[in-house]
């Protein structure tokens, strides 16, 4: 296999790009100003909620590994586990960033303890201990299993959280896109659409990456084993 | 809230999330380019030692 090819994933990250900068330029040039009390900074909403879908996507992602992994212990279903979780993270962070930034503007507060915000916490506290769990356990295969057997129980609070702002709907956090309506007008949704699209591909291409990297670090291991043997 | 005053949250907003992305993808690619170069000199050492090996 080309692990070059495979890493540098260009064409994976170039389109990546070229649909989140297109996203950005439709909500700021087409899409208009938000006729609620948000007013302007409802333009956080394009990257905002694409990156909390897609953190959510990264949790799923892990989640299938785990259950692949459970069933066939073969590394390659840990390491995707792993760098999917780790992914999530990193994207559930930026959502609790932006979120806060736009909490600020739209309620005048930082922080709400509120449904949606407080689930969402929950999912990022659980998620870092998963790697916490990783760190304790050294011997390889149980570490592989413990983490998957936490990966599913954690993935329980995924949909807890993305339908908590549907099923209790006293929270701040708007619901803006139901079964059947966008909740928004066409050109605010296309520019929604477009960004979700990207930050999919975004996070496709730094998961090839990521996977790339775990990959060669068991080579490391397997040769410098052939070399002490 | 003016536009104005609005603009500097959306601002500060995807400054964050463009920082932190490009940063993200910096380091992997440095660390993926770093562990290829180990392992294609590791690939290499150990392919010395097993002709060395066989050829006693």
């Amino acid at each position: 296999m080309d692990v070059k090819k495979l890493t540098s994933a260009p064409a994976l990250f170039a389109a990546a790009g070229a649909f989140l900068v297109t996203g950005l330029l439709l909500a700021f040039l087409y899409a208009p100003i938000d006729a609620s009390s948000m007013g302007f900074s409802q333009k956080i909403f394009y990257y905002h909620a694409p990156i909390a879908e897609t953190a959510l996507l990264a949790f799923g992602i892990a989640f299938v590994a785990a259950i692949l992994y459970l069933r066939d212990p073969d590394p390659k279903w840990d390491r995707l586990g792993y760098v999917s979780v780790r992914l999530g993270l990193l994207f559930s962070l930026l959502v609790m960033a932006t979120g806060m930034i736009w909490g600020k503007a739209a309620w005048d507060a930082w922080w709400a303890w509120e449904p949606r915000l407080t689930t969402f916490l929950i999912v990022c506290f659980l998620y870092a201990a998963y790697f916490v769990l990783r760190q304790v356990v050294e011997e390889e295969s149980r570490r592989a299993t413990f983490a998957a057997v936490f990966a599913i129980v954690a993935f329980i609070d995924v949909p807890i959280t993305f339908f908590a702002t549907r099923y209790m709907p006293e929270g701040l956090h708007p619901v803006v896109i139901t079964a059947g309506d966008s909740g928004m007008e066409g050109s605010m949704f296309l520019s929604f659409m477009i960004s979700m699209v990207g930050m999919t591909l975004l996070l496709v291409a730094l998961l090839r990456v990521d996977v790339a990297a775990e990959r060669l670090k068991d080579d490391i291991d397997d040769l410098k084993t052939r070399m002490g043997g | 809230m003016s536009i104005e005053e609005g603009a500097k949250f959306v601002a500060a907003a995807y400054a964050i999330i463009l920082a932190v992305v490009i940063a993200y993808y910096a380091l992997s690619a440095r660390r993926v380019s770093a562990l290829q170069r180990d392992v294609d000199l590791l690939r290499r050492e150990v392919e010395k030692r097993e002709a060395a090996g066989s050829g006693d």
